[in-house]
C-alpha cells in the first residue's frame, strides 16, 4: 500500500494537535478548579449545578430570615418581659394598699406611683423597633397603636394583623402579635363572669355601707352558665335588726327583679340566710346556673353586689380604675375595688405571660429550623462540589499522561519526517 | 544504424519526459488537489525486416493523471458533511461559552432579585429594602438584555457568514464555468487530457462541496455540469448561475438563500434542500439552536414578568392603592411598556404589501404557562385555491393547529392555542396573506422595570379580616372562633367590590350570615358552619378561613387594609413565585426553565462535537485512501528520478555506441 508524503505530514500534525487540545483542556480545568468548563462537558451536571445553587441561595435567604425573625421576636419578648414585671410591681402595690393602716396620704402617694407606672405601660405598648415601626400595631406599623383620648380611656388604633416570615420552604412563622391581643381583649372577672360592688354612676364611688367583700367566684359548669338567658344578676342583702342577734338574709335577682331561687318577684324575707364566708351556690336547681361565689364580712341592709358575664377590659382601664380607687375610696369600698383590680391584674399578667410563652416557643422553633438550615447548607455545598469541582489527583495524572503522549507524538514525527531518500542522493 | 540512433533518441526523449513529469510531481507534492502524473510509455510499432520484426523504440503516449473518480467522490461526500458539522460546532460553541460560567448567566441575577423580594417581606415598611428590591430588579433586567444582546450579535454574525458563504459559492461556480470552457477547448485540440486544468477544476469542486453539497455530471465534451440542493443547476457548461443572500420574506431580519433562475426571478430555497456543507450548517444552527435558545430565554423573561405582575396587581402599596404593573412587557403596538398582558411580535410577509396596523392580526400571550418556544405562521385563504379561513402552523414540528381553517369576521377572535389568543386583523386580508408570529423572541429584550417609586411596591394585601371587637354591644366575641388574615383571589384585576366592608355574623353556633355593609346588601342569609371543620368564605374577590367555635352574636369583619404598612402578605406570595412551577404547562420554575436552556445547549454541543469528531476521522480515512492512490510520495519520485536518469544515460550511451559504429563504417572506406 502506498502512502503519500502529504499523508505522513497530515497525520503527524493531526495527532499532535489532538494531543495538544486535550492537554490544554486539562490545563484549563486545573486552572479554574472546575470539572465542568462549559455545559458541553456535562449538560445534565451543569443544569443540576444551577438548580442546586438556587436551593443553596434560597436556604441562605431563609437563614437571613430566621435572623430577622429572631430579632423581631426578641424585641417583642423584651417588651413583654417589661410588661410582666410592671404588672407584678403594680400587683405588689395593690396588695400593699390593702393594708388597713394606710391613711389617705399614703394611698395618694401609692396612686402617684401607679400613675407613673401607667404612663410607663403606655410607653411600652407604643414601643417601636429600630426602624420606626410599632411592635404592637398589627399591620399598621407606622400608626401609634395606643392613644389616650381622656384619662383612663385608651383606644387601639392598630389592627389584628400578625406579620409572618418565611423561615423554611414550608414554614411561615408569626413574628409579631397584635396589640389588641396583648393589651386590649382581656376578659375581666374570672373569665366567665365578674362580680363587683356597685358604684355611683357619676362619681364612681362605692355605695355599699356595710363591710361585705365579694370574691371572684368560680364556674362549676360552664355549659349551664352559657345557657343562661339573663346573665345580669344582683345579690341583695337584708339585715333584720328587730331580732337579736340581727339576721342577715340574701337573695339573687335577675334584671326583672325576680328571685332566681323562687322564680317569683323577690321580696323580704329573702330565702337564704347569710353567714360570712359561706358559699352562695347557684349550682343546684333552682337555679341551675353552674356558678358559685362567696361574700365575707357584714353587709349592711340594702347592700348589693352585681354578677355579670365577663367582658373585655383592657389593662389600661384596669390600672386607671385602680388609681382612681386609691385616690377616692377607703374602707370596704376600697377593699372590694382592690379585689377586682387584683383579679384583673392577674388576668392581664396571665395574658402577657401567655403571649410571651408563645413568643418563646416560636423562637425555639426558629432556632431548630435554623440549625436544620445550616445542615442543609452544608449538604448543598457538598452536592455542588461533587458535581462541579475537579478531582485534582486524577486531573494531574491525566496531565502527565497527556504530556508524555504529546512529547512522544512530537518526537516520533520529527524522526519520521527526517527520513527521505533525498538525503542520500 | 539509423535505426539504433532512432531507438536511442526515442529512449532519450522518453527519459526526458519522464524526468520532467517526475520533477512536476516533486514540485507539486504539496499542491492541494494535485493528482500525481505518470507517463504512459508504449513500444513503437515493430518493422518487418528480413531478420524478423524489429522494435523501433519507445513512444510516450500520454501523461496520465492517477485519478480514481470514486475515491475522490468519497472524500468530497465525507468532506461536505464534516464542514456542516464543524460550522455548526463553531457556531454553537458561541452559545456554549455564553452560558458556561454560572456566575455570568441568568441565575445569580434571578436569585438576587428574589432575595430583594424576601428583604421587602421581612421589612415591608422599610424604604431601603424596597429600593434594594427595585435595584435588583433593574440588575436582573439588565442581565436579560445583555444575554439577549449576545444572541442578536450571533444572529448578525450569522447573517454576514451566510452572505459570505453564498458569495464564495458564486465565485467558485464562476471559476468552474471558466475552467469548463478551457478544458473543453483543450480537450477538443485532441492532444490528451489537460491534467493540471482538470486538477484545478476538481479542487474547485472540492472547495465548493465544503460550502454546499453539489452533484457533478460529466459531459462528453469534458465539461462538468454542477447542480445543488434539489437539482438547481449551478454550472451548465460555461454558464454559471447565481445564488443570492437576501432578507427572508417572512422575517426581514434574517438572511435567506435565494436562487436566481434565468430571467432574473429569485426563488427562495427551502432550508431542507440546503442541509449540508458550511452553508447548511449555518442555516441549521440558526433554525434549530439559535432561534430556540433565544425564544426560551424570552419565555423565561415574559413568564417571570407576567406572573410577577399578576401577583403584584393583587397587592396594596404604601399609598394604600392597589398594586400596579411591576415589569414592562411588549404591548400590541410593539412598544415595551406597563402592559397588563404581553403581546407577540407579528411580522407580515413581504408579499402582503400592506403594513398598516389594522392589517395584521393581534396575538396576546393570555396564558404564559402554556406558551411554547416555537414560532408560528398564520395564513389566510379566501377559498379560491384552498379551504377558506385562517390556518395556523407551529413551526417547531410543522403541526397544523387550525384544521379546518377558521372563518371569522375582521377583528373577531380566531382562537386560543398554546397559551396565545389570536384575533383577526381589523381590515379584511386578501387571499394568500400570511404573518409570522414570534411570541417570545423579544421577551428578554423588552422586559423592563415599570416601578421606580419605592412606595409603589405592593407588599401588603388590600383587605384584612378581623374579629369584630364591637360585637355583643362592644364587649367583643364570646366564642373561640378565629378568622384567617385573608387572601385576594387571582387573576387580576381585583374585584371592584374587593374593599367593601363585609360582616360575617353568627346567627347561632352553626349558621352565619354575610352582609356587605358598604352596599347594604345581604350576600348570604344563612350559611351552615361546622365548628369541627371550619369554613372557607369567599366573596367580592377575597377568600378567608373561619375556624374554631364562635357563639351566637359573634361577628367578624373584612375590610380595607388602610395604612397597613407592616403587612407583608403579598410580598410573601411574590417571594414564593421563585419556586413555583409557572412555565411549560406547570412543570418548570423560572430557574429550571433557564437550566433547561443551558443543558439543551450543552447536549446539542456535545452531540455535534462527537459526531464531528467521528466524521473527521471518516474524512481522514477517505483522504488517506485517495492519497494512497493519487498522492505524491517523494521517496518514490526520488527513485523515479534515478530511474529516468539512468535510462537517459543508458540511452545516451547507446547513441554514442551507434555513433562510434557509424564511425567504424566510415573508417572502412579509407
Amino acid at each position: 500500500m502506498r502512502i503519500s508524503t502529504s499523508t505522513i505530514f497530515d497525520l503527524g500534525v493531526a495527532s499532535i494537535q489532538q494531543q495538544t487540545t486535550t492537554l490544554v483542556k486539562i490545563q484549563q480545568q486545573l486552572a479554574t478548579g472546575r470539572r465542568i468548563l462549559t455545559p458541553e462537558d456535562d449538560p445534565v451536571g451543569a443544569a443540576r449545578v444551577l438548580e442546586v445553587s438556587q436551593s443553596k441561595a434560597l436556604n441562605q435567604q431563609y437563614d437571613v430570615n430566621t435572623g430577622s425573625a429572631t430579632s423581631s421576636l426578641g424585641m417583642e419578648e423584651t417588651a413583654l418581659e417589661s410588661v410582666g414585671n410592671l404588672i407584678q410591681d403594680v400587683r405588689t402595690i395593690a396588695i400593699n394598699a390593702g393594708n388597713p393602716t394606710l391613711d389617705h396620704n399614703n394611698l395618694a402617694s401609692l396612686a402617684t406611683d401607679l400613675r407613673g407606672r401607667y404612663q410607663e405601660l403606655l410607653g411600652i405598648a407604643n414601643s417601636t423597633d429600630g426602624n420606626g415601626q410599632h411592635l404592637f400595631a398589627g399591620y399598621k406599623g407606622s400608626t401609634q397603636p395606643f392613644s389616650e383620648s381622656s384619662p383612663g380611656t385608651v383606644a387601639y388604633n392598630g389592627d389584628q394583623g400578625q406579620r409572618l416570615m418565611q423561615i423554611s420552604p414550608s414554614r411561615q412563622i408569626a413574628v409579631s402579635d397584635a396589640g389588641s391581643d396583648v393589651f386590649m381583649q382581656i376578659k375581666n372577672g374570672n373569665g366567665t363572669f365578674v362580680t363587683a360592688a356597685p358604684v355611683d354612676p357619676v362619681t364612681k364611688i362605692s355605695t355599699n355601707t356595710g363591710t361585705g367583700l365579694i370574691n371572684t367566684g368560680n364556674v362549676i359548669d360552664p355549659v349551664k352558665w352559657a345557657a343562661v338567658a339573663d346573665k345580669n344578676l344582683t345579690l341583695v342583702f337584708n339585715v333584720d335588726n328587730l331580732v337579736i342577734p340581727s339576721v342577715t338574709t340574701y337573695d339573687v335577682t335577675d334584671t326583672s327583679g325576680d328571685s332566681v331561687f323562687t322564680g317569683a318577684p323577690s321580696a323580704v324575707p329573702y330565702p337564704h340566710t347569710y353567714t360570712s364566708g359561706s358559699t352562695i351556690d347557684l349550682t343546684s336547681a333552682p337555679p341551675d346556673y353552674g356558678i358559685q361565689f362567696a361574700v365575707e364580712g357584714a353587709p349592711a341592709n340594702g347592700d348589693t353586689f352585681t354578677i355579670k358575664a365577663s367582658t373585655n377590659e383592657n389593662i389600661f382601664t384596669t390600672l386607671h380604675n385602680l388609681i382612681t380607687a386609691l385616690e377616692t375610696e377607703s374602707g370596704t369600698g376600697l377593699a372590694n375595688k382592690l379585689n377586682t383590680a387584683l383579679t384583673n391584674l392577674d388576668n392581664s399578667l396571665d395574658r402577657a405571660l401567655t403571649v410571651r410563652a408563645s413568643v418563646g416557643s416560636r423562637m425555639k422553633e426558629i432556632e431548630s429550623v435554623k440549625s436544620t438550615g445550616e445542615d442543609l447548607a452544608l449538604q448543598y455545598e457538598q452536592t455542588i462540589s461533587n458535581l462541579q469541582d475537579l478531582d485534582y489527583a486524577k486531573a494531574i495524572s491525566d496531565l502527565n499522561r497527556q504530556q508524555v503522549g504529546l512529547e512522544a507524538a512530537q518526537k516520533s514525527f520529527m524522526k519520521i519526517q527526517g527520513l527521505s531518500l533525498f538525503n542520500f542522493i | 544504424m539509423s535505426g539504433a540512433l532512432d531507438v536511442g533518441i526515442s529512449g532519450l526523449r522518453a527519459a526526458q519526459i519522464g524526468l520532467t513529469v517526475t520533477g512536476h510531481n516533486i514540485t507539486n507534492a504539496s499542491t492541494p488537489g494535485y493528482h500525481r502524473q505518470e507517463i504512459v510509455q508504449t513500444a513503437n510499432t515493430p518493422v518487418n525486416t528480413g531478420a524478423g520484426f524489429l522494435g523501433t523504440g519507445v513512444n510516450v503516449d500520454s501523461v496520465k493523471r492517477v485519478y480514481d473518480e470514486f475515491l475522490d467522490l468519497r472524500v468530497q461526500t465525507a468532506q461536505t458533511q464534516s464542514s456542516y458539522l464543524e460550522t455548526f460546532s463553531a457556531q454553537i460553541s458561541q452559545l456554549n461559552n455564553m452560558v458556561a460560567d454560572p456566575n455570568a448567566g441568568l441565575s445569580p441575577a434571578l436569585q438576587q432579585f428574589f432575595q430583594g423580594v424576601h428583604d421587602v417581606a421581612a421589612n415591608p415598611a422599610s424604604v431601603p429594602s424596597r429600593q434594594s428590591m427595585i435595584s435588583s430588579a433593574d440588575a436582573m433586567v439588565t442581565r436579560f438584555q445583555a444575554l439577549n444582546q449576545r444572541f442578536v450579535e450571533i444572529r448578525e454574525g450569522l447573517n454576514a457568514q451566510v452572505t459570505a458563504s453564498v458569495d464564495m459559492i458564486n465565485s467558485y461556480a464562476r471559476q468552474v464555468a471558466e475552467l469548463n470552457n478551457r478544458v473543453v477547448i483543450a480537450q477538443a485540440s485532441g492532444s490528451g487530457q489537460p491534467n493540471d486544468l482538470l486538477d484545478m477544476r476538481d479542487n474547485l469542486i472540492s472547495e465548493l462541496n465544503k460550502e454546499i453539497n453539489v452533484t457533478v455530471v460529466r459531459q462528453s465534451d469534458g465539461a462538468y455540469n454542477v447542480s445543488m440542493g434539489m437539482g438547481q443547476a449551478l454550472v451548465v457548461g460555461s454558464q454559471p448561475y447565481i445564488l443570492t443572500a437576501q432578507p427572508s420574506l417572512d422575517d426581514p431580519s434574517r438572511i435567506d438563500v435565494g436562487y436566481q433562475a434565468g430571467g432574473g426571478q429569485v426563488f427562495y430555497l427551502q432550508r431542507e434542500s440546503l442541509n449540508s456543507g458550511n452553508l447548511g450548517g449555518l442555516l441549521a444552527f440558526r433554525a434549530e439552536s439559535l432561534d430556540t435558545a433565544q425564544n426560551s430565554l424570552g419565555r423565561v423573561a415574559i413568564g417571570l414578568a407576567q406572573t410577577f405582575n399578576d401577583q403584584h396587581r393583587l397587592g396594596q402599596d404604601l399609598n394604600d392603592a392597589i398594586g400596579d404593573v411591576f415589569f414592562n412587557v411588549m404591548g400590541p403596538s410593539g412598544a415595551s411598556g406597563p402592559n397588563a398582558v404581553p403581546s407577540a411580535k407579528i411580522i407580515p410577509n413581504v408579499n402582503n404589501n400592506d403594513l398598516t396596523p389594522g392589517a395584521s392580526p393581534t396575538v396576546t400571550l393570555s396564558d404564559v404557562s402554556k406558551v411554547t418556544t416555537s414560532d408560528y405562521n398564520l395564513s389566510y385563504s379566501d377559498g379560491s385555491s384552498s379551504p377558506a379561513g385562517y390556518s395556523l402552523i407551529r413551526l417547531s414540528d410543522k403541526a397544523s393547529l387550525f384544521t379546518p381553517p377558521v372563518v371569522v369576521a375582521p377583528g373577531a377572535q380566531i382562537g386560543v392555542v398554546d397559551g396565545l389568543t389570536i384575533t383577526a386583523p381589523t381590515t379584511a386580508p386578501a387571499n394568500g396573506y400570511s404573518w409570522q408570529i414570534q411570541p417570545t423572541r423579544y421577551g428578554a429584550r423588552d422586559i423592563g422595570v415599570a416601578i421606580h417609586d419605592t412606595a409603589k411596591v405592593a407588599a401588603a394585601a388590600p383587605i384584612i379580616s378581623q374579629i369584630d371587637n364591637s360585637s355583643h354591644g362592644g364587649t367583643g366575641n364570646i366564642g373561640t372562633g378565629t378568622i384567617s388574615a385573608g387572601v385576594v383571589n387571582p387573576p387580576p384585576p381585583t374585584n371592584a367590590a374587593l374593599q367593601n366592608k363585609v360582616t360575617i355574623a353568627f346567627i347561632d353556633a352553626t349558621h352565619f350570615s354575610v352582609t356587605d355593609n358598604t352596599t347594604s346588601t345581604v350576600l348570604a342569609a344563612s350559611v351552615v358552619y361546622s365548628p369541627t371543620t371550619g369554613a372557607t368564605v369567599s366573596y367580592n374577590g377575597w377568600t378567608t378561613q373561619l375556624n374554631g367555635a364562635p357563639e351566637t352574636g359573634d361577628s367578624f369583619t373584612i375590610g380595607p387594609n388602610a395604612k397597613g404598612v407592616a403587612d407583608n402578605r403579598n410580598a410573601l406570595l411574590l417571594a414564593g413565585l421563585q419556586t413555583e412551577n409557572k412555565l411549560a404547562g406547570g412543570t418548570a420554575s423560572f430557574q429550571s426553565a433557564y437550566s433547561q436552556i443551558v443543558s439543551s445547549i450543552g447536549v446539542k454541543t456535545r452531540d455535534i462535537n462527537v459526531t464531528a469528531q467521528a466524521q473527521a476521522s471518516l474524512v481522514k480515512q477517505s483522504q488517506m485512501a485517495q492519497q494512497s492512490l493519487s498522492g505524491v510520495n517523494l521517496d518514490e519520485e526520488a527513485a523515479n528520478l534515478l530511474r529516468y536518469q539512468q535510462a537517459y544515460e543508458a540511452a545516451g550511451k547507446m547513441m554514442q555506441i551507434a555513433s562510434s559504429m557509424f564511425d567504424t563504417l566510415l573508417a572502412l572506406g579509407q
